[in-house]
């Protein structure tokens, strides 16, 4: 589909979204879709204190389906992040963008989730193996290393 | 009925929560049977038909086997441990228990099909957890007692959750939760998951916060008639899948189940259709070779066998309902598409609550780790096997394998185009009545069964070890003597048959014809009864003949043959000089083909065979 096709016959829905997103932004989240298509945003995270993301700033790409809201928004870092549930290619595991998802859900609170992985990281249910094996045996070890990570690629340069 | 008996009746559906859990069990293996078993099925199946008391009965949608038997080879089967059942039958069993729940529990027919979709069905699970823990249940389920009082004062207007569009009041609409969303999302919503799978026949409410039931009232109330149908259709199919009791007819294009009594003979069902399959497996009845083997031998069989090679390479199927599953990103933790959902970890294969911790926690599996060092997951040595067995002796028992089925199909047709023409044509010829012919439409029936028992003799005969002689011994001089006998029996009932089909007048010898026809069914029977259970022992008495040989080789046959009531018949009948003078006051066997005949009739010649007595 074309971009121009994309956006005309925008939902009403993901328009007041986008309205709300940039109106009312969340902290420490920021969000505006791409001029090209108006269901693709250009996102960014924070990342929280008190966690080894402190400092960094993080990309992520969104995409919102044709479905949407029925189907899940599509959600893959672009920056370099040291995080069990992430792997090397941004992908995310995380329910509510798979089996949990639910439209009243919204991309705010998608966002907001993936900004609490941020500070929680769950090496129980991983993506990226080596990362989750390194946190489950070395914690500490593995919060430095992301802490490098986030210095190196998240430093906002 | 009066209050004091639905109350016996509840006490003794509680018993049932326990042995409903032993039933299930039993359905997982090729169990033997207790009494206790057989109390605890009456006593459901009386607690079934006590709703339907006023409605007929309902007991006559059952099977009449009858019309089967005329036509079915295995009319021998024993037959009351299974129900065919029509697409008719499954909405009439699924509304009489859902009138059963809604009796008892007093709630609406809508939530009582939630709940027995929840409980897989088992109205007996439903009572129990009910009165066990309405609330528990209640809340697993999402079924509010009461309407939520709507919070909202009634507006004119009210913005929609998910389209953020406003609607007027009446074009919003919720479940009894009161999550109010505008009718064209919740549609959205519900058709979403009607296209996702039958999934939907246990949706929540469209609030992430809220697991309250989306019944099919609001479904159907909702949806465009395709979905509609495809929701009902899911609702049929989910009697069906989700119940441990009860599975489709695997014949393309049945439309048959078959509902199943464990406990009580063996797996071998024959549907409405024709099809005779195993219940386990759902591959054609294989008597006696087991499940496992057949699939071993019918995944070798398959002619996509490029397409195969990429399944088993890519793909493991699911440990519980065996569909293959792909894994091509995320973690180790799989859950299987409805209807399943069951959990597991990809390593091992092992169910994911077994997981944790102790077992290396979720990115490395200890238990697969251990299980790969012990070589149970060792790749080199399998491809090693599978080199071992070479095409040649593949091809060997393929052919014969695939020949026995051709044979069998062949002698199914025959009999099929025999029943209503030949018999006839033979009761003018020889002047019988049709009712006294039955014996050759029995030798027929006989004859398709041994080729469907031979049939799989050969892939038995494929995976019975090379090393085990003496067992292989036996088994290919049983299945010898197994197919001559099948071959004398076929001969008969087609040759001999053939003359007195041509002949002008009645024969007189025709009663002999009888006798002998009968006989040799009778024999081939018993001899064929025997290789199955032998086999399906998996040959346990050549392990007792060879302790015995040890201590007295010329006991062997005796000793074996009467300890283990005549199994292994074939082989012993024929070898031991005790099975002579055991009954030599008033029988003698035949050397030739095993018939018991009477010193009476006729001391010197078979009267089967006319082979003359040694």
């Amino acid at each position: 589909m074309s971009a121009a096709t994309a956006n005309t016959n925008l939902p009403r829905r993901i328009i007041k979204e986008t309205q709300r997103l940039l109106s009312e932004p969340a902290p420490g989240i920021s969000a505006s879709p791409s001029e090209e298509n108006l269901r693709y945003f250009n996102v960014m995270i924070l990342g929280p204190s008190q966690s080894p993301y402190e400092g960094g700033v993080f990309k992520l790409e969104l995409f919102l389906p044709e479905e949407y809201p029925m189907a899940a928004p599509k959600v893959r870092f672009l920056t370099k992040i040291y995080h069990p549930n992430i792997d090397k290619l941004g992908r995310i595991c995380l329910d509510i963008l798979k089996d949990k998802w639910s439209p009243a859900l919204q991309i705010r609170t998608v966002l907001l989730s993936i900004q609490a992985l941020l500070s929680a990281p769950n090496p129980d249910d991983p993506l990226a193996e080596n990362i989750a094996k390194h946190w489950k045996t070395n914690e500490q070890e593995a919060v430095e290393t992301a802490r490098e990570w986030t210095r190196l690629y998240a430093s906002g340069a | 009925m009066n209050v004091e008996e639905v109350k016996s009746r509840r006490a003794a559906s509680s018993i049932e929560l326990r042995n409903m859990e032993s039933e299930d069990e039993m359905l997982d293996a090729w169990a033997g049977t207790s009494d206790g078993e057989f109390q605890n099925k009456e006593e459901e199946e009386e607690l079934d038909a006590l709703a339907s008391d006023d409605e007929n009965d309902g007991s006559d949608y059952g099977f009449d086997y009858s019309n089967i038997d005329d036509i079915q080879p295995s009319s021998r089967l024993p037959q009351t441990n299974f129900t065919v059942l029509s697409e008719k039958d499954i909405r009439h069993r699924q509304a009489e228990a859902i009138a059963t729940i809604t009796n008892f529990l007093s709630i609406s027919p809508v939530d009582a099909g939630v709940l027995l979709r929840y409980f897989k069905w088992s109205i007996s699970k439903v009572n129990d957890e009910w009165f066990a823990d309405e609330e528990r249940v209640r809340a697993n389920v999402g079924l509010l007692e009461k309407p939520a009082t709507s919070k909202r004062k009634i507006d004119k207007e009210m913005t929609c959750g998910i389209c953020f569009e406003g609607h007027p009041f009446e074009k919003m609409t919720a479940p009894r939760c009161g999550h109010y969303f505008c009718e064209t999302c919740w549609t959205g919503y519900i058709h979403t998951a009607i296209n996702d799978g039958p999934g939907c026949l246990t949706l929540r409410c469209a609030d992430p916060s809220c697991g309250a039931a989306v019944g099919e009232d609001m479904v159907l109330g909702l949806v465009s008639n395709e979905d509609q149908q495809k929701y009902t259709r899911y609702l049929l199919r989910s009697y069906v899948e989700d119940n441990r009791k009860v599975k489709w007819c695997p014949a393309p294009g049945c439309e048959y189940a078959v509902e199943y009594q464990p406990g009580v003979g063996s797996y071998d069902l024959v549907c409405k259709c024709g099809l005779n399959f195993c219940w386990n497996c759902r591959e054609e009845a294989h008597r006696p070779v087991d499940c496992e083997t057949v699939n071993k031998w019918i995944l070798k069989n398959c002619a996509e066998s490029e397409n195969m090679n990429w399944i088993l390479a890519n793909s493991k199927p699911c440990p519980k309902c065996k569909r293959p599953i792909e894994k091509n990103q995320g973690c180790m933790h799989i859950t299987c598409t409805p209807p399943c959902k069951h959990e597991f970890c990809w390593l091992c294969l092992g169910a994911w609550t077994d997981h944790g911790e102790r077992t290396g926690g979720f990115y490395a599996c200890n238990r697969y780790e251990t299980a790969k060092q012990e070589g149970v997951y060792d790749e080199a040595e399998r491809r090693r096997e599978m080199a071992k067995n070479s095409l040649e002796r593949y091809t060997h028992y393929y052919e014969r394998w695939a020949t026995n089925e051709s044979s069998r199909a062949k002698a199914l047709a025959d009999l099929q185009q025999m029943q209503p023409v030949q018999i006839e044509k033979l009761s003018d010829k020889q002047c019988q009545p049709v009712s006294q012919l039955k014996f050759v439409t029995d030798a027929w029936l006989q004859i398709v069964e041994c080729r469907r028992v031979l049939k799989w003799t050969y892939a038995y005969g494929y995976y019975l070890p090379e090393n085990e002689h003496t067992k292989r011994q036996f088994f290919e001089y049983s299945q010898g003597e197994a197919e001559a006998g099948l071959e004398r029996l076929h001969q008969c009932a087609e040759k001999d048959l053939q003359t007195f089909l041509e002949g002008d007048n009645p024969t007189s010898s025709f009663n002999d014809f009888r006798t002998k026809l009968a006989g040799l069914t009778s024999v081939t029977r018993t001899y064929f009864e025997n290789l199955v259970r032998a086999l399906e022992n998996n040959l346990s008495d050549v392990d007792n003949l060879k302790g015995a040989a040890k201590s007295s080789s010329s006991s062997k046959a005796s000793g074996s043959s009467k300890s283990r009531g005549g199994r292994a018949k074939g082989g012993s009948s024929r070898s031991g000089g005790s099975s002579r003078s055991w009954e030599e006051a008033t029988h003698w066997s035949c050397e030739h083909c095993t018939y018991a005949n009477t010193t009476a009739t006729s001391s010197t010649v078979c009267i089967i065979c006319q082979y003359p007595r040694s």
